[in-house]
């Protein structure tokens, strides 16, 4: 029978997070550069992948839309750190969270009473709309893109990278596990029609969800762009980078609080020893495809659940069906007098 | 005290009619049972009662509310609370975060604590941290009725609560809506189980055809002609 992890030891987790902790803050003291940026690029797909789980795994909604946020981000941190502007970047990471957040709960408010395959069409179709709208308009520099200041200080932008997505992780391990808004953003992904019963405003609890999922990206998209110093949106709205979250995240364990985590570092590691061995990226596409098959028939809760105490809660397949039920022909009159019998 | 007022309530799905002009008033700590064969409505009219469904005519008031076009939550934070005709769990959830979360909008200071308390009351602390999934059905609903325990309501709707659980728990579950009762809490129990409703309701309430056909004590009903041709599918001559 199933059982859910107990969380062990507690003296003892606390001892490996600290251990784990100590090590990543002493990593530009022990190697090379090029590792502490491979580092920093592990750092970046963790939260993003984080924030992708916080929507799928937890809320029950399918993004294919995540990008957006992350552009969004980008674009916000770049284009207030233009010379004409100015703006210190630290100021501008807020700015980008609150209008990626504002969008999201735009958005979110009509798209989040789509349900399933629905919902993941209106994301990506905002992902394109964001994509087209920064191709078009001057301020973004359009296709041309846009360059913000060159920091070279590898240093810095692992320690930036690594402490935005510890606090994503802190924030959301804290409001998803341990807190009231945590039981209700679940109950809304296992069974909305219960959780409304339970007196949950479900339509609020969606759209606080999609919100946090989109503010994290928005950040680490604006200290992506000031790592990479130059941003297009072929760049940082490429749907590739949807893609490659929601792999991560599945490989890692949909719904599992370091799923993401664990899912961005092995899928990174494997993108950049294929790119040093074979010197291109076509063979990591068709491990991708191979490990995400595997990983759906095989492996339902990731990396994560390799581990004995590791929850058991096949959300992938959960979602599928969902998609599946919300794609189905309608029902005849028989079956609806069926229904409400 | 009435607390729960329907007033000529409709709705239909196409052309088929699953409440038609249905009124009844229930009056505080009442056991009502309602009963009816599949397809009479029973489900449609709880789920019109909880919000899940608007209806198409008529009004419901709860404590002298107007709940009619009330969504859902709204409901339930009133004091409303049910179960459903198939269990509706939280099956990524374990046991114990079932009833946790049963009480997120209510009393959840003392949540933990009261979530021990039901699990020891309805037998399932040895599942307690199962997920919900792996639960037998009758188990399923037994922690439905732990979530109606958890939220100490003041009316609650029962969908066949005791189908498919064992005549021992069955007692403990029968037990539990007693002892909501004497504290005031009002109930709605739809039940196929003649003894069952025998057994606890104070009034029956039967349906047909979206329709109340009869209404009044479990002797009453039982020899009403209306009840023996829709319920039992006799008529009173035979």
């Amino acid at each position: 029978m199933s059982r859910p992890a107990s969380g062990g030891n507690p003296y003892l987790n606390l001892g490996v997070l600290a251990l784990v902790v100590a090590a990543l803050c002493l990593l530009p003291m022990m190697t090379t550069p090029y590792y502490i940026r491979v580092a920093t690029g592990i750092a970046l797909w963790a939260g993003i992948a984080l924030s992708w789980n916080v929507i799928c795994g937890y809320a029950g909604y399918i993004s294919f839309g995540h990008v957006a946020f992350f552009g969004i981000g980008a674009y916000t941190t770049a284009i207030l750190m233009q010379p004409n502007r100015g703006w210190n970047f630290w100021a501008t990471l807020p700015v980008a969270a609150v209008i990626a957040g504002a969008v999201a709960a735009l958005v979110g408010w009509p798209a989040l009473r789509l349900k399933g395959a629905y919902f993941a069409i209106a994301t990506w179709a905002l992902a394109e709309a964001v994509r087209e709208f920064t191709t078009v308009v001057d301020f973004t520099g359009g296709s041309g893109g846009l360059k913000t200041p060159i920091r070279l200080d590898d240093n810095f932008f692992f320690y930036t990278m690594l402490g935005a997505a510890a606090i994503a992780y802190a924030m959301c391990y804290l409001l998803l596990e341990r807190s009231r808004f945590g039981f209700q953003v679940k109950a809304v992904r296992d069974n909305e029609s219960a959780a409304r019963a339970q007196g949950i405003n479900t339509t609020l609890v969606k759209i606080e969800a999609f919100v946090l999922s989109a503010m994290i990206p928005a950040v680490l998209g604006g200290i992506n762009a000031y790592w990479i110093t130059f941003i297009n949106p072929a760049s940082v709205l490429n749907t590739i980078i949807t893609d490659q979250l929601v792999v991560m995240v599945l490989v890692g364990g949909l719904g599992h609080a370091w799923g993401p985590a664990l899912g961005a570092t092995a899928m990174f590691l494997l993108q950049e020893q294929l790119r040093v061995s074979y010197g291109e990226t076509t063979a990591y596409i068709i491990v991708v495809g191979l490990l995400v098959m595997a990983i759906v028939l095989f492996l339902p809760d990731g990396l994560v659940s390799l581990g004995q105490r590791a929850r058991r809660m096949r959300l992938v397949r959960q979602l599928l069906g969902r998609v599946r039920d919300d794609v189905a022909p309608r029902r005849t009159e028989n079956q609806t007098e069926e229904a409400i019998q | 005290m009435t607390v729960l007022a329907v007033d000529d309530l409709h709705r239909s799905f196409g052309g088929i009619r699953a409440v038609d002009g249905v009124t009844f008033g229930v009056e505080q700590a009442e056991i009502v049972g309602i009963i009816g064969p599949n397809g009479s409505g029973k489900s449609t009219l709880f789920n019109l009662l909880t919000g899940a469904l608007k209806p198409d005519g008529g009004s419901i008031s709860l404590f002298g509310q107007n709940v009619t076009r009330l969504a859902p939550y709204k409901i339930a934070r009133t004091g409303l609370s049910r179960t459903f005709q198939i269990p509706a769990l939280f099956v990524n959830m374990t046991v114990r975060e079932n009833l946790w979360t049963a009480a997120v909008q209510f009393d959840w200071d003392n949540a933990r604590a009261n979530a021990d308390a039901v699990l020891e009351r309805l037998e399932l602390t040895h599942v307690a941290d199962d997920l919900a999934s792996t639960l037998s059905g009758g188990q399923q609903r037994l922690l439905e009725m732990g979530r109606v325990l958890m939220q100490k309501p003041k009316v609650a709707l029962l969908d066949e609560v005791a189908a498919g659980v064992h005549p021992r728990l069955r007692q403990i579950m029968l037990d539990a809506i007693r002892t909501l009762r004497d504290a005031g809490t009002t109930f709605l129990i739809i039940e196929h189980d003649m003894e069952l409703a025998q057994d606890i309701c104070d009034r029956i309430i039967v349906m047909d055809a979206g329709k109340i056909v009869a209404q009044g004590s479990f002797e009453e009903i039982s020899h009403d002609p209306h009840v023996m041709e829709a319920y039992l599918g006799v008529s009173a001559d035979e």
